[in-house]
C-alpha cells in the first residue's frame, strides 16, 4: 500500500458518499456546459444570419406583411407566397443609391418524397445576385444549369441525386454548409427552372397568384447601397419609387432577431450563473459538512505523522478526483441532452442556432472541467485551512 | 431477503419509458390522412425492445443467479436500441420532423443511458462474481 | 545493553481551556506538569476521568499545543519545531494509541497497520504488521474493514498500528479499556516487553489496576495536578 493510493480508496470504498457529491458536481458542469454550447450556438447563428443577408435593404411585397413573414423565412423556412411584377426590379434599378439590386423568387414546394415536408425554393439570378451566390460557391464552383438545384444542409437529398418537386426531376448539384436559419431547409435554383416550377405548381393550382403572360416575377429584392449613400435615404426613396412594395432595411430586419437572442442568451447566462452561484455554495457547504464529519479520522492521520501540507494534499486529491469524475459525468450529461436535440432546441427556441464547431465544443467542455476542478480544489482546500488551524488533539477528544 | 440490484431499476424505469414513449409523446407524427410513414414502423419496433428491456431488468431484479447474463443481454439490447431509428429502421427525411426532432434524439438518450446502466450492473456483477 | 538513555521530558506543563459558558472563564486541565521518562522503563498515569490524563497524553505526544511549559525528546523542544518537522518527528518516534475509534474506516486492517510506514513514502511491510497482528490475536482479521470490528478489536489494531511503526516513545491511552482479561494481560506484556527489551519509553493513561502491576512508576493526575505516587 502507498499513501497516494489513500484519497482513491476513500471514494471507491465509500461509494454512496462519493456518488453525492459527484452528482452534486455533474449537475453544475452539465448546466454550465449545456448553458455554453446554447448561447455559443445562438451568437454563431445570428453571425451567419448576418454573413448571409449581406444586402442593405429587402424590398419586398407591400401584402408579404413584410417583417413578420420575412422573419419567418429566416428563421423557419417559411413564407407566404407573394409576388411582385418584375418590372419592380427595373423599378428599384432606377433610384438612385442603388448600388446592386438582386431578385429573389420564392416557391413553397408540396410534399417531398417521405413524410409531409414543405421546402422552400428559391430562385435566383446567377447574373445579378450578391447574396446567396458567394455562399454556393463555397460548394460548387459552376453555372447551375436548367433544373440544377443547390440544397440546403437539412435538406434530405443527397449530390446526384434527382429531387422531385411538382412532379418534376431536379438534379442536385450541390448541398450548402449549415448556417443554423431557415436558408437550411430551402432548395435553390436559377430563374429558368424557377419558372418552369411556378408553372407546374400552377397547374396543380397551388401558388395564389398565376404568372400573368409567361412574365417572370420576383418575390423579394435585395439591394446593396452604393457607396456615399445613405442606407435610410435610398430605403425611404425605394419606398417612394416603386409600387405596391415595401423597403426594409435589412439592419432593421436584423435587430429584432437580434434583440431576442441578446434576450435568450442573458437569461441562459443568467441562470447559469445562478447555477454557479448554488453550486458553489452548496458544494462548499458539503464539503465543510464532510471534512466535518470526518475531523476524527484526518486527526488520526496527523497523530501517525502527517503534516498539515500532507493531509491537505491528500484532501486535495480526493476533491479533484470527485471534481474531476463529476464534471466529466457532468459535460457527457449535457452533450447527450445538447447535441441529438439540436433541431428541437433550434425551433422552440424560434431563433438561429449554429451549433459550435468540434474544436470549441472542446474548448468549453475543457473549460468547464476545468471550473469544476477549480471549485473542488477551492472547497476541499477551505476546509482543509480550518481544520488545520485547530490542534488535533482537539478533534481526537471528540466523540471518541 | 433478495440483494437490490440498483442498475436494474434504472434499465427497468428507461425501458419503461421507451416502451411507453415512443407510442405516446416522444412517438412519430401520423400523418394527416391517417397513413403510416416508416417512423411508425421505426416506432413499432422500439416499442418491442423497450418491453424487452424491461422484462430483462425485471428478471435481473428477481433472479439473482442470472444477472450478469441479464445485464449483458440489456446491454446488446440497447446496442439494438441505438440503431433501431434512423440506421435499421429508416425515418422521416426532414430535420424538422417529429420524429427526427423528438423521437431519434429521445431514444438516443434514453438508450444510452440504458447501456451506460447495463454496463454497471455488468461490472458490479462480475466484480461480485469474481470475489466469490 | 543499551550505550545510550533517550528521554520525555515535560517542563511546568499547562493547558488552559476557555469555557463558552459559566463564571469561570477559563481552567486548567494540566496544570503544572513535570514528568521525566527515560527509555527501559514502563511509566503509569492513573486517575479519575476528567482529571487530565488524556490532555497530559496529547500534549506530550506533540498533538495539542500547550499553554505554557515545554516538552522536549531528549535535545528536541516539540512546540519550537515546525509543524513539518513535529510530523515527520512523530511519524518516526512516537506511537500513539488514542481513546475511541482510531481506524481509517475505508481501509482494511492490514492496511490500517501499515498506514505509519507509508506517511513518508516507506516500504510497507505487510508480513511484519502481520507478526504484530498475530501478536495481538487479530491476524485473522486483516482483510475486514474496521466497521465489522469490535471496539477491543479495533483497540488491539491501534496497538498493532504503533508497535508495526516502530516508535522510540509509546504513548498510550486507556489501551486495555474495551479488552477481556486475557487479551488486558497480553497487551500490557508487550508493553512492558517493548520498555525492557526494546528499550523504548512507555507511558500508559489508564484507571486499570492491572496496568499498575506493570508499572516501573506510578503518577496520579487529580484536577489537573500531576502528583508521583
Amino acid at each position: 500500500m502507498k499513501l497516494s493510493q489513500l484519497p482513491l480508496k476513500n471514494l471507491t470504498r465509500r461509494p454512496g458518499r462519493t456518488a453525492a457529491l459527484m452528482l452534486l458536481t455533474a449537475f453544475l458542469a452539465l448546466s454550465v456546459f449545456g448553458g455554453s454550447v446554447v448561447v455559443d450556438a445562438l451568437r454563431g447563428g445570428l453571425a451567419s444570419l448576418e454573413a448571409r443577408l449581406g444586402a442593405d435593404i429587402i424590398v419586398m411585397p407591400a401584402e408579404a406583411e413584410s417583417k413578420v413573414s420575412f422573419k419567418n423565412l429566416l428563421l423557419q423556412g417559411t413564407a407566404g407566397a407573394y409576388y411582385l411584377d418584375a418590372s419592380a426590379l427595373e423599378r428599384v434599378r432606377e433610384v438612385e443609391g442603388v448600388g446592386q439590386a438582386a431578385p429573389q423568387t420564392f416557391l413553397a414546394s408540396l410534399k417531398a418524397d417521405c413524410c409531409a415536408v414543405k421546402v422552400q425554393i428559391i430562385g435566383i439570378d446567377p447574373a445579378t445576385d450578391f447574396t446567396v451566390k458567394p455562399w454556393i460557391e463555397q460548394s460548387y464552383r459552376r453555372e447551375l444549369q436548367d433544373m440544377d438545384v443547390v440544397v440546403g444542409c437539412r435538406v434530405n437529398a443527397d449530390v446526384g441525386e434527382d429531387l422531385r418537386i411538382y412532379d418534376l426531376n431536379t438534379h442536385v448539384v450541390a448541398r450548402l454548409a449549415e448556417t443554423g436559419t431557415g436558408f437550411d431547409t430551402a432548395v435553390y435554383c436559377n430563374m429558368a427552372t424557377m419558372n418552369t416550377l411556378l408553372k407546374a405548381a400552377e397547374d396543380k393550382g397551388v401558388t395564389h397568384r398565376i404568372t400573368s403572360d409567361g412574365e417572370e416575377v420576383v418575390s423579394a429584392i435585395y439591394v446593396k447601397v452604393a457607396e456615399g449613400y445613405d442606407v435610410g435615404k435610398v430605403c425611404n426613396a425605394l419606398n417612394g419609387h416603386v409600387r405596391k412594395a415595401t423597403a426594409v432595411k435589412a439592419k432593421s430586419m436584423l435587430t429584432g432577431v437580434a434583440d431576442s437572442l441578446t434576450g435568450v442568451s442573458r437569461t441562459v447566462a443568467l441562470l447559469i450563473g445562478a447555477v454557479w452561484a448554488l453550486a458553489i455554495v452548496i458544494l462548499l457547504i458539503a464539503y465543510a459538512m464532510m471534512i466535518n464529519e470526518r475531523r476524527r479520522e484526518f486527526a488520526v492521520l496527523r497523530l501517525l505523522g502527517a503534516s498539515r501540507w500532507r493531509l491537505g494534499g491528500l484532501m486535495l486529491k480526493e476533491a479533484a478526483l470527485t471534481s474531476l469524475g463529476g464534471g466529466v459525468l457532468g459535460v457527457a450529461l449535457a452533450a447527450l441532452l445538447v447535441f441529438p436535440f439540436t433541431t428541437l432546441i433550434e425551433s422552440s427556441l424560434g431563433l438561429p442556432y449554429l451549433a459550435p464547431a468540434p474544436g470549441r465544443v472542446l474548448l468549453l467542455a475543457l473549460a468547464t472541467i476545468l471550473a469544476t476542478l477549480l471549485i473542488g480544489a477551492l472547497a476541499s482546500a477551505w476546509a482543509a485551512y480550518r481544520l488545520s488551524r485547530s490542534d488535533p488533539g482537539n478533534a481526537l477528544r471528540e466523540g471518541a | 431477503m433478495k440483494r437490490l440490484s440498483i442498475p436494474a431499476v434504472i434499465v427497468l424505469i428507461l425501458a419503461l419509458v421507451v416502451a411507453i414513449g415512443s407510442q405516446t409523446f416522444l412517438g412519430a407524427c401520423v400523418h394527416e390522412d391517417g397513413s403510416f410513414g416508416p417512423c411508425h414502423w421505426a416506432a413499432r419496433a422500439l416499442l418491442g425492445e423497450g418491453c424487452l428491456a424491461a422484462a430483462l431488468a425485471l428478471l435481473a431484479l428477481f433472479v439473482e443467479q442470472a444477472r450478469l447474463g441479464l445485464y449483458l443481454a440489456s446491454a446488446l439490447n440497447a446496442v439494438l436500441g441505438l440503431l433501431t431509428p434512423g440506421t435499421l429502421i429508416a425515418i422521416c427525411g426532414m430535420d424538422t420532423m417529429r420524429c427526427r426532432m423528438v423521437m431519434k434524439p429521445a431514444m438516443t438518450v434514453l438508450w444510452v443511458l440504458m447501456l451506460a446502466a447495463a454496463a454497471a450492473g455488468c461490472a458490479m456483477e462480475y466484480r461480485r462474481a469474481k470475489r466469490g | 545493553m543499551w550505550g545510550f538513555v533517550m528521554i520525555l521530558r515535560a517542563e511546568n506543563l499547562s493547558k488552559r481551556y476557555m469555557r463558552k459558558s459559566g463564571q469561570g472563564n477559563n481552567f486548567y486541565a494540566v496544570k503544572g506538569a513535570d514528568l521525566t521518562l527515560e527509555s527501559g522503563t514502563v511509566t503509569v498515569v492513573t486517575g479519575r476521568s476528567g482529571s487530565g490524563k488524556t490532555t497530559l497524553l496529547h500534549l506530550l505526544a506533540g498533538l495539542l499545543t500547550p499553554t505554557e511549559g515545554k516538552v522536549w525528546l531528549d535535545d528536541s523542544d516539540l512546540y519550537a519545531l515546525d509543524d513539518a518537522q513535529l510530523s515527520r518527528l512523530r511519524n518516526a518516534r512516537i506511537g500513539v494509541i488514542p481513546q475511541g475509534r482510531s481506524c481509517v474506516d475505508t481501509l482494511t486492517v492490514l492496511e490500517n497497520a501499515l498506514l505509519p510506514g507509508t506517511m513518508y513514502g516507506g516500504q510497507a511491510d505487510p508480513d511484519a504488521a502481520l507478526v504484530w497482528l498475530a501478536a495481538l490475536g487479530i491476524e485473522s482479521l486483516a482483510a475486514a474493514r474496521p466497521a465489522e470490528l469490535s471496539g477491543g478489536e479495533l483497540r488491539r489494531v491501534a496497538i498493532a498500528r504503533a508497535l508495526h511503526q516502530n516508535p522510540d516513545v509509546l504513548l498510550a491511552d486507556e489501551p486495555t479499556g474495551d479488552l477481556d482479561d486475557e487479551n488486558t494481560q497480553r497487551v500490557l506484556r508487550l508493553f512492558r516487553d517493548q520498555a525492557k527489551a526494546h528499550h523504548k519509553i512507555v507511558l500508559l493513561v489508564s484507571h486499570d489496576a492491572e496496568a499498575a502491576a506493570y508499572a516501573d512508576r506510578i503518577y496520579r493526575m487529580d484536577g489537573g495536578i500531576l502528583k508521583s505516587d
